[in-house]
């Protein structure tokens, strides 16, 4: 029997019996599945906890999620949508007809036109339209879905990062990867469902980003250190061989058995569960991170170059891969650096030369090891940004772009995406969507939708609400990305 | 217990299981008649209101089920008459497109819910009010026949409820396991193994109720209880969002705990945090304790709105009080009427009207030392002043030292003099007769400046009107003066409070109509001339982007002068427009307009009084003290006594930085903030505005005349008998933190939705009692760990576990692991390295770097030296975006919502910082050089002492011979050198026996028990 049938049969004769077995049932989890299914304490409530893991809706068309979150928001304009009617008004003023009642962070809405800053060309035989800054996604763009027509009710990083990466505006929701983890359990039973990689500059959105809400903390994402420990305290303590290690665990499994002969808490035997799994993720994490044991032809196709900083996100999109391999559900790969409120060109060449390789890489690789089939593979920022220039004397801006809600691309790839396909359009100033809008929510939607749940019953009551990651309005998924 | 017994018990049980689902735990006896609270409600308000329920705008075929009137004139109710009730005929439909609630909603009645509604009806369908809608009525106490073990009240109505169960209460916990229990949940440590033992081997029969009295006396008791409090109030010490950066609001988590340890009643305590301002007379700790709803987080990203986040704000407020006292979740109707409990989109806003009154200005809080200190500096500052003329420089020559040095300061007194006269101007301070601005609020003060105050914008505009005297023409130049003010941010002289320095401004524009014909501007200059900005022209250029700035000058006075291009030869209006366009809110918060008739004026860095004394004439017309003045000036600013002026620069650095704290301040009745109704809860779509009120359910034909209109009466009213919701939410948070959960399981949601109480007479009788003694914690806190209900085993039987997992009927005590600060508290305690120090700001504990280097900007993280690195854990600076790890992994909150209950998650990483985390490993070598500090003279003495500081019980044979082997197979790998000693022991001096006994520590301190209350 699959095993992750057997958990979810488990669960339903627990429910059905109520209040049996618990201990054996947290057992039975835990053997099943991975730590994301941890049980939360009896005390908190098993009959009523309102975390109580559900299983999934329906078959799914991928098996784990790798978001390339590109914080601070790339240009659409200058990689994904071309408009050439912005090169023939730069330097005028956008129509006020155009951006009536638009609220802007820095500029003013009257600021004049900026044109594209690069060259655009049809690539493969989809022919869609790509920057000249992106060569390397111009080579497997049959592989991917882009959607043009993206928008969302934010302007300001901090809150437009947390509705995407928690449905809502404010810190505090759970978010997509706990929502996953907590939906559908874990894959891994040596490593967490929810891991969150990061390079580049600071994240607006911050550690709320990752957060598991008021689900419990076991859902939370697990930030991965470049450097030293890639898990915080997964290395033995200073002095320690494992030898030493494996005696300590052992002896306070042997303490926590003989007090739980004396109390009977189940919450004891958990807690040597986690002790064991805390031991097997010690073991495993060192062969994980060693990114040396991939071939170098693996290497220079990422363009990662192990213990490098300078190559921090190649080096996590490999690691990704690696974590894809291993049964993790949601990475989470953080680049921050595309806020361009100025110079927009000269950033976009720094960014684009840090992500675009690595970015390609990682379909190809994925496609090559067979497993893009069932990996959703999303590319975004949380905005796009204005066809209008920002520039400013006091703040020593210039040839720069604002943040711009009203529309930006996405790209999409893998576990049950269409391929080779473009999708929504915008204006002939790329200000509106004219075609097919797409919200956050609806994106958000169409990656649940892709792991087998349905967004609108995957929900939490909190505070009397049901709470969802798409929030109370009608949301839908984004039917004509999905292959078939 | 019997196999008989245990099969009966088990049936009754599933019955609990299958009524839990109608949401009745702990209540059994399937043949009672059906209760509508109890049994109905739960199923219609999570099956039926949605579409049937009081929220107009989506009800369904105009039938309402929540009102028994309008449910039976529907026609789905015939009382007594199943058979005749459509609702009846619904339920149980087979047909999809009849079947309620229909299939679409994917949340169909199950067959026990369906029977139970047939049975209501059959019953007579009868209603009652929401039970927590009704104010608290004392319950007779019960008497529990069979079980005479009750110490008070409280046992009465928990065994007489066991008893109805067929179930016997546990015995009374061994006293290691009590002396341990009562120490965590009253002081928040364990206790000492002397302290134990004392108890565990006195004969006093008072010997628990004097215990309980003097841990309730200890000041570990108000910060033990400061923690779920906090919770409640989001504190922080930053303030979220992308920057995260720090803000000052200790003094108010300072509150907290004095306000606890003084058993404040509280209802006080409530009134004192939501309106303390608002008191007459108001003292500065009840101005510091209206921190309480500053907790709300501050967006400083760049470009925000910030009247969208104060909204936000807002918002959060009124969702933090609505649960806090009111255990109702208000915040479901900030975009429409409430789907459940009677609040409708209205009463929202009208309750949100009653907290957004205020503003939120920082306090310094009053510091005796710190005053008497500043007055010390300032009189030394003053006396080396006055001797700086002393100390002018003599140059060599003929006559005494002192004529010398009096020649000498007289000539270049006079020089000086003679080149800033030329220029000074003289200047005429002219005063608005009319003001306009976009929103704040602009009040002329007694010497012609303006004083701005109420909410500000990305975009100030201010317009004065001025009235010119004749004497004042003609005009040749504009002088703006930008002033400090005690009352501003930083003290000004700007407002931004937000993003850019506190007190800063940004002046994009400046313009001039005279009679209606506008001015030009010819250049302008300003009094910081080492600005970064050039300002000449800069704030007439039509590029907002430009502008005058203040630089790093907060605190100080200012000046621009602006040039006309032809002089005002007559005019009578003068209207003067100011711009302030930034990506975050800068407009000046005080400032003063004055005009010239001199040419040429140029901005001065000379005072203004000085400059006037100086235009006004040549010396020989000078008072006594005009001359001073100038003098003053002169010595204060020339380089000749720069060495001089070392010592007042050096003093001037040691004057005592005051503390600030984040207060309510409400506005002036000419100013009162409007509030309106948002549609669907949007920031941008306001619609009508709305008056202060509490929600509609609470008005009666008694009291609608005389309902909360302000924060104050608000205040006073939630803690009144006319809230039946206060103390019934207090008791049960209270019960929680003993027992694990509540009485009512959802601690912040009394609604109709939430599952019925365990003991429904027994919360009425603890609210009750409650009020009844003063609102007294410290008593409810008494009563609590005094009842035998309290002080029984929590060890059950596996039976009893798979029976009853959450413990819902009491039959055993509370036991769970306690919370991640705890679990730290523990663990400083039983080392020996806890600091005793009270109160002050967040301090750092060691974490690794990489926690805080993932947060925005990277912050360091530089761990505390000294007792300040093993203060207790709730002194711990607490930043919303990187969370002290080893609090988050045990579920410890973030600081951005108000959080009523902690998960109590179990995972690996715990496993992992417990077992890994240097702070720990740190505390497990302290223990084990305590250990070898106290001498033994056995290996299991050692161990027995390290197994009892942790865990406070001595242990069992079996488990202390477990550690004297592991303590030997460790030493021996350490003496053999197989383990490094240096490197376990953490020391290049370290033992053997060290490092082994730390490794033992170790291995104690990760035991489940060691972080478990039981």
């Amino acid at each position: 029997m699959d095993k992750k049938l057997l958990r979810l049969k488990t669960r339903r004769h627990f429910f059905h019996d109520c209040g049996v077995g618990v201990g054996k049932i947290a057992l039975a989890s835990l053997l099943a599945g991975g730590m994301g299914t941890l049980p939360a304490s009896r005390n908190s409530g098993v009959v009523q906890d309102p975390t109580t893991p559900q299983s999934p809706h329906f078959a799914p068309s991928a098996k784990r999620v790798i978001y390339l979150f590109m914080a601070g928001a790339p240009s659409q304009l200058d990689l994904f949508d071309y408009k050439p009617k912005l090169e023939e008004l730069e330097g005028q003023p956008i129509p006020p007809s155009v951006i009536a009642g638009q609220r802007y962070a820095f500029i003013q809405p009257d600021a004049a036109i900026l044109g594209p800053r690069f060259k655009f060309a049809k690539h493969g035989q989809c022919g869609a339209e790509l920057s000249e800054r992106l060569p390397h996604l111009a080579k497997v763009v049959d592989e991917i879905a882009i959607v043009r027509s993206c928008k969302t009710d934010l302007f300001n990083h901090a809150p437009a990062q947390l509705l995407f990466n928690t449905g809502f505006q404010l810190p505090g929701r759970p978010s997509m990867g706990s929502w996953l983890s907590y939906g559908l359990g874990s894959e891994a039973n040596d490593l967490p469902s929810f891991v969150v990689l990061k390079s580049g500059d600071s994240l607006s959105g911050g550690a709320a980003m990752w957060s598991s809400g008021f689900l419990p903390g076991s859902h939370q994402g697990v930030p991965f250190r470049s450097s030293g420990d890639p898990i915080l305290h997964v290395a033995n303590p200073k002095g320690y061989d494992d030898r030493a290690q494996r005696d300590s665990i052992d002896l306070i499994r042997s303490l926590n058995q003989q007090r739980w002969g004396v109390v009977a808490d189940p919450e004891i035997e958990t807690r040597i569960s986690a002790y064991e799994m805390a031991f097997r993720m010690q073991s495993r994490a060192p062969e994980l991170m060693d990114l040396g044991s991939e071939t170098k032809q693996t290497l220079d196709l990422y363009g990662a170059e192990p213990g490098d900083d300078q190559k921090l996100f190649a080096n996590n999109c490999l690691l990704a891969r690696r974590l894809a391999e291993r049964g993790v559900r949601f990475i989470q790969i953080y680049h921050a650096g595309w806020d361009h409120h100025t110079q927009v060109e000269a950033g976009l060449n720094k960014q684009c030369e840090a992500t675009d390789q690595a970015c390609a890489a990682l379909i190809t690789d994925l496609q090559q090891r067979g497993l893009l089939d069932d990996t959703l593979v999303v590319w975004g920022g949380e905005f796009g940004r204005t066809p209008m220039v920002e520039a400013s004397a006091a703040l020593g801006r210039s040839l720069g772009r604002d943040h711009h809600p009203q529309a930006f691309t996405m790209w999409f790839a893998g576990g049950g995406i269409k391929k080779g396909i473009t999708i929504g359009k915008t204006d002939e100033l790329g200000f509106h969507i004219v075609e097919r809008p797409i919200h956050v929510h609806d994106i958000q939607a169409t990656i649940l939708h892709c792991m087998g749940l349905d967004h609108n019953r995957l929900s939490v009551n909190f505070r009397g609400l049901n709470v969802k990651l798409t929030g109370v309005e009608e949301h839908h998924v984004i039917e004509e990305l999905l292959d078939s | 217990m019997s196999m008989k017994r245990s099969r009966f018990l088990f049936a009754c049980l599933a019955g609990l299981a299958a009524c839990t689902t109608a949401g009745q735990p702990g209540i059994l006896c399937a043949q009672a008649k059906v209760s509508f609270n109890r049994d109905i409600r739960p199923i219609l308000a999570s099956k039926c209101f949605v579409c049937h329920g009081h929220d107009e705008e989506d009800r369904e075929a105009d039938l309402r089920l929540d009102v028994r009137d309008e449910a039976i004139a529907g026609g789905a109710l015939a009382p007594g008459r199943p058979d005749e009730s459509e609702f009846v005929h619904r339920i149980f439909s087979d047909d999809e497109y009849e079947i309620m609630p229909p299939p679409h909603a994917e949340n169909p009645l199950d067959e026990s819910q369906k029977d139970l509604l047939k049975r209501w009806i059959t019953e007579g369908a009868s209603y009652d009010r929401h039970w927590a809608f009704v104010p608290p009525k004392a319950p007779a106490v019960p008497s529990a026949a069979k079980i005479n073990r009750a110490r008070n009240p409280i046992d009465n109505f928990v065994f007489r409820n066991l008893e109805k169960n067929h179930l016997r209460p546990a015995p009374e916990a061994d006293r290691y396991t009590l002396v341990r229990r009562v120490y965590l949940d009253l002081i928040g440590l364990p206790p000492t193994i002397a302290e134990a033992d004392a108890f565990a081997s006195s004969t006093d029969p008072r010997a628990y109720e004097n215990l309980v009295d003097d841990l309730l006396n200890s000041p570990r008791y108000g910060e033990r209880w400061a923690q779920p409090w906090l919770d409640l109030a989001r504190y922080s010490d930053t303030n979220g969002y992308e920057k995260d950066r720090p803000r000052s609001i200790w003094p108010y988590r300072d509150w907290v705990i004095r306000a606890l340890n003084d058993d404040m009643p509280y209802d006080r305590f409530s009134i004192e945090q939501l309106a303390g301002d608002m008191l007459p007379e108001a003292s500065s700790d009840q101005r510091i304790a209206t921190g309480f709803h500053r907790n709300t987080m501050l967006n400083e990203e760049g470009g925000i709105d910030p009247l969208e986040y104060r909204f936000l704000a807002v918002v959060d407020r009124v969702a933090t009080t609505s649960i806090v006292w009111m255990g109702l979740t208000m915040d479901c109707a900030q975009c429409h009427t409430h789907k459940y409990d009677p609040i409708t989109h209205t009463d929202y806003y009208r309750f949100m009207a009653l907290l957004n009154n205020a503003d939120e200005p920082d306090l310094t809080v009053p510091d005796f030392e710190k005053t008497k200190a500043r007055q010390r500096i300032e009189t030394k500052i003053r006396e080396l002043e006055q001797s700086l003329a002393s100390k002018f420089p003599a140059p060599a020559g003929d006559g005494t030292e002192a004529q010398r040095r009096a020649d000498h300061l007289e000539r270049e007194l006079a020089k000086w003099i003679a080149s800033t006269k030329s220029a000074s101007a003289r200047w005429s301070v002219i005063r608005p007769a009319e003001i306009k601005t976009n929103l704040p609020r602009l009040e002329v003060l007694d010497d012609g400046s303006i004083f701005s105050s109420g909410d500000i914008t990305k975009r100030d505009m201010f317009e004065l009107t001025f009235d010119l005297e004749p004497g004042e023409l003609p005009i040749t130049a504009l002088r703006l003066e930008a002033l400090p003010d005690d009352r501003l941010p930083a003290r000004g002289p700007g407002r931004t409070y937000y993003e850019g320095r506190k007190g800063d401004f940004f002046v994009s524009e400046i313009s001039a109509i005279a009679d209606g014909v506008n001015i030009e501007f010819a250049g302008s200059s300003h009094s910081h001339s080492d600005a970064d900005t050039n300002v000449n022209r800069t704030v007439f250029d039509d590029d907002g982007s430009t502008g005058w700035q203040p630089g790093n000058r907060k605190g100080q006075r200012l000046q621009l002068v602006i040039n006309l291009r032809q002089p005002i030869e007559q005019a009578q209006k003068l209207k003067i427009r100011i711009l302030f366009e930034r990506h975050y809110a800068a407009s000046l918060g005080r400032f003063r307009f004055s005009v010239t008739s001199r040419e040429n004026a140029v901005a001065n860095s000379l005072p203004v009084e000085i400059e006037t004394i100086l235009a006004s004439g040549d010396g020989k017309g000078w008072s006594e003290t005009e001359r001073e003045q100038v003098t003053r000036q002169f010595l204060l600013t020339t380089p000749l006594l720069a060495d001089a002026r070392q010592e007042i620069d050096e003093l001037r650095k040691t004057l005592p930085v005051t503390t600030q704290t984040l207060v309510m301040q409400e506005r002036p009745a000419d100013h009162s903030r409007p509030t309106f109704l948002h549609h669907r809860g949007e920031f941008l779509s306001p619609r009508g505005q709305v008056s202060p009120s509490i929600p509609e359910m609470f008005a009666d034909e008694t009291n609608k005349d005389s309902l909360p209109a302000d924060r104050l009466q608000l205040a006073r009213w939630l803690v009144s008998d006319a809230n039946p919701l206060v103390a019934r939410v207090a008791v049960n948070r209270a019960w929680r933190e003993f027992f694990g959960a509540g009485l009512v399981q959802t601690t912040g949601d009394f609604g109709v939705q939430s599952p019925p109480p365990s003991h429904p007479d027994l919360l009425d009788w603890l609210a009750v009692e409650f009020m009844k003694n003063g609102w007294s914690m410290k008593q409810l806190h008494r009563l609590i760990v005094t009842s035998a209900t309290y002080r029984q085993r929590s060890a059950a039987t596996p039976q009893l576990v798979e029976l009853d997992p959450q413990n819902r009927l009491l039959a055993r005590g509370p036991r769970f692991r306690v919370s991640g600060e705890m679990v730290r508290d523990i663990m400083l305690k039983s080392t020996g390295l806890l600091s005793d120090k009270m109160f002050g700001p967040g301090v750092r504990p060691p974490q690794p770097a990489s926690v805080t280097a993932l947060s925005y900007g990277s912050t360091a993280w530089h761990p505390s030296v000294g007792e300040d690195r093993y203060r207790r854990s709730l002194y711990t600076f607490r930043k919303r975006t990187a969370a002290f790890a080893a609090y988050t992994v045990f579920d410890a909150p973030s600081g951005e919502n108000c959080v009523v209950r902690r998960n109590r998650s179990n995972t690996p990483l715990q496993a992992l910082t417990v077992l890994n985390d240097e702070m720990y490993l740190e505390m497990a070598r302290a223990l084990a050089q305590k250990t070898i500090e106290q001498r033994f003279n056995t290996t299991p003495d050692s161990a027995k002492f390290i197994f009892r500081s942790c865990v406070t019980r001595p242990p069992e044979d079996s488990e202390l011979n477990a550690l004297v082997n592991y303590f030997r197979a460790q030493k021996s790998r350490l003496e053999q050198g197989e383990l490094d000693v240096t490197l376990i022991g953490g020391d290049e001096q370290a033992s053997h026996e060290l490092a082994a006994w730390s490794m033992v520590a170790r291995v104690v301190m990760n035991l489940d028990e060691t972080i478990t209350k039981q």
